[in-house]
């Protein structure tokens, strides 16, 4: 790999092992860059820009749609079927070497391999069971077996409320700063949960809180927020209500380091943002809570009447109201004046009142809120 | 380490994978068969369409491919690798259809519509610095400019991976021609490089 080390931008983009590991990467290419690139940290840089360039410049193909295909591909078997010797053969065959018993067959066969496929690619999911058994403290555990939300104060002054069915661990005692885990740098309070709850989390800057939820372990210095974590369902979810948390998956390679960290790293989520893990894919996308509520602290009580107002005036007044980011060009859109009542609505009937008056529309990308309009310069 | 230097090693389970399934349907197995034709299908319609924009008569051929490799499956060589074969087998069918049709209707085909030809694109949304989308495109124009038969063989090695033996097979010359064409790809593509990065760049590079 040393000749890597003089490589100039086109030749990382010409290079066969290179392409071979940007386009079609197997485990142990990954493994091997990834080393290379925490070596040779100066060239990392000039790598991602080759990879960039690698993905995008590709030969224009003509595209085939799957029906086209298999509609082209059972032609050809046909065909065989119809040139082949078995046809003239199949008069004095019994009747499981015909041709349905033997597309019967195949389809078993298929269906069959199909599914050994579908239990060998399950990525392994993460358990509340395993996780509590991997716990090495004395845990007392809370189950909700009412039919209404139960809340369980904990020591250090949080409350969570259970929904019904759902459960939840926690230490008999959280350990202190002094008696913290001998691995650990700092104390910790952690909890596992099974199923929905809201958090409200006592401060503690010391003490972080960290709540493992099947795959995602969130971690929050204090705030409040709501987990859904049913270990039957494909998803994982962190909605935030106050404050800030951070979320990780505990398979990221580095879970430990961003644990252990002052700050918040990972995916950091704000009120109004959440953050749903889909366990098949294994993937984390942030995006809006389905009905953004106006932000506890926002200041003073919020006023949503506007006259003749400068179209950033309301966008500002939502943005800090409800604390998502709304990004919009000034330049244009700042000539639109607005009129309107918007007390008592949604967020988004908020803003889609709003879009419709400056013919404008919105939408909703990473968390935030993007608006885009031609302005209103001819009006 | 030794697997990126060692030049032509790459990852064999997948090649492996085809060649079983060569072996599997020249010894008669129809479920083999089919296998090979879903996986190689798309790499051939690509293929076929650099040739001649007509899809109905490119899957055409394709069939006939297909078809003869099953009727002649006790003459061939179980060890030869198969896509190589049959991008050689469509090639070879698509040249002579065309000289077929250029004889009966001598002015509708001509000798351009037996040629590869081959457009790259970039896709400018998975590129983040302005520099580097400028450098995609002149890189995408100079690689449109390159001779057709070039074109072909970088398409071959650097799009579809293949060693300089099966890109020979594949076009019907000898492995030193193309050598010599990528080199000649490459010369072209180094010297106009410069002119590129100082055009798109300020910076160091």
């Amino acid at each position: 790999m040393d000749h890597y080390r003089d490589f100039s931008l086109g030749e990382f983009v010409w290079d066969k092992p290179f392409r071979s590991w940007v386009l079609s990467p197997t485990r142990e290419e990954d493994e091997t860059w990834q080393s290379w690139l925490d070596a040779n940290p100066d060239k990392r840089e000039t790598v991602e820009r080759a990879r960039q360039l690698v993905l995008s410049i590709r030969p224009a193909n003509a595209s085939l749609s799957s029906p086209e295909k298999r509609k082209a591909l059972e032609r050809i078997v046909e065909r065989l079927e119809v040139r082949g010797p078995e046809v003239v053969e199949s008069l004095h065959l019994p009747w499981y070497a015909g041709r349905p018993a033997r597309i019967a067959a195949m389809l078993v066969l298929l269906a069959g391999l199909a599914w050994i496929f579908w239990l060998r690619h399950q990525p392994k999911a993460i358990g509340y069971d395993q996780l509590v058994a991997a716990a090495n403290v004395e845990m007392r555990e809370t189950v909700n077996k009412t039919a209404h939300p139960l809340t369980v104060p904990l020591e250090d002054g949080s409350r969570i409320t259970l929904d019904p069915g759902s459960k939840m661990s926690y230490p008999a005692h959280f350990s202190s700063s002094r008696h913290g885990g001998a691995r650990h740098t700092g104390a910790r309070r952690e909890v596992f949960l099974s199923g929905k709850a809201f958090f409200d989390i006592a401060k503690d800057p010391s003490r972080p809180f960290f709540v493992y939820a099947n795959e995602l372990v969130t971690k929050v210095l204090g705030t409040s927020f709501t987990i859904r974590s049913y270990t039957n369902e494909r998803e994982v979810s962190v909605a935030v209500k106050t404050g800030k948390v951070a979320v990780f998956s505990r398979e990221d390679p580095d879970a430990t380091e961003k644990q252990s960290s002052r700050e918040l790293t990972g995916v950091v989520i704000e009120p109004n943002q959440q953050v749903v893990f889909v366990r098949k894919t294994v993937k984390i996308t942030k995006s809006l809570v389905p009905e953004p509520e106006v932000v506890a602290n926002a200041g003073a009580a919020p006023h949503f009447e506007f006259d003749e107002a400068p179209v950033s005036a309301v966008f500002s007044a939502l943005q800090s109201a409800y604390g998502i980011e709304i990004i919009y060009d000034k330049n244009i859109m700042d000539e639109c004046p607005v009129t309107a009542t918007l007390t008592e609505m949604s967020l988004y009937e908020k803003l889609d009142l709003i879009c419709k008056a400056v013919d404008a529309s919105y939408k909703s990308i990473d968390g935030r809120i993007v608006v885009e309009g031609k302005g209103c310069r001819n009006n | 380490m030794k697997a990126l230097t060692r030049p032509g090693l790459r990852p064999d389970l997948y090649f492996e994978e085809e060649q079983k399934l060569w072996r599997e349907m020249l010894a008669g197995d129809v479920t083999a068969y089919e296998h090979l034709i879903d996986r190689t299908y798309d790499l051939l319609f690509h293929y076929g369409t650099k040739f001649n924009s007509d899809r109905e008569l490119i899957k055409d051929c394709i069939q006939d491919v297909f078809l003869s490799v099953w009727e002649k499956r006790n003459a061939l060589n179980p060890e030869i690798p198969p896509k190589p074969y049959l991008l050689a087998s469509l090639r070879r069918r698509l040249h002579r259809l065309a000289s077929r049709l250029r004889m009966d209707c001598m002015d509708y085909y001509n000798e351009s519509d037996i040629v590869f030809d081959i457009e790259f694109s970039v896709e400018y949304q998975l590129i983040e610095s302005e520099n580097d989308r400028l450098v995609a495109s002149r890189m995408t124009e100079m690689l449109n400019e390159l001779p057709k038969r070039q074109k072909e063989a970088v398409f071959l090695r650097f799009y579809n991976d293949m060693e300089r033996e099966e890109i020979a097979m594949v076009m019907d010359i000898q492995p030193q021609s193309v050598s010599n064409l990528l080199q000649e790809a490459f010369k072209f593509i180094k010297s106009h490089w410069k002119a590129i990065v100082s055009l798109a760049l300020t910076l160091p590079f």
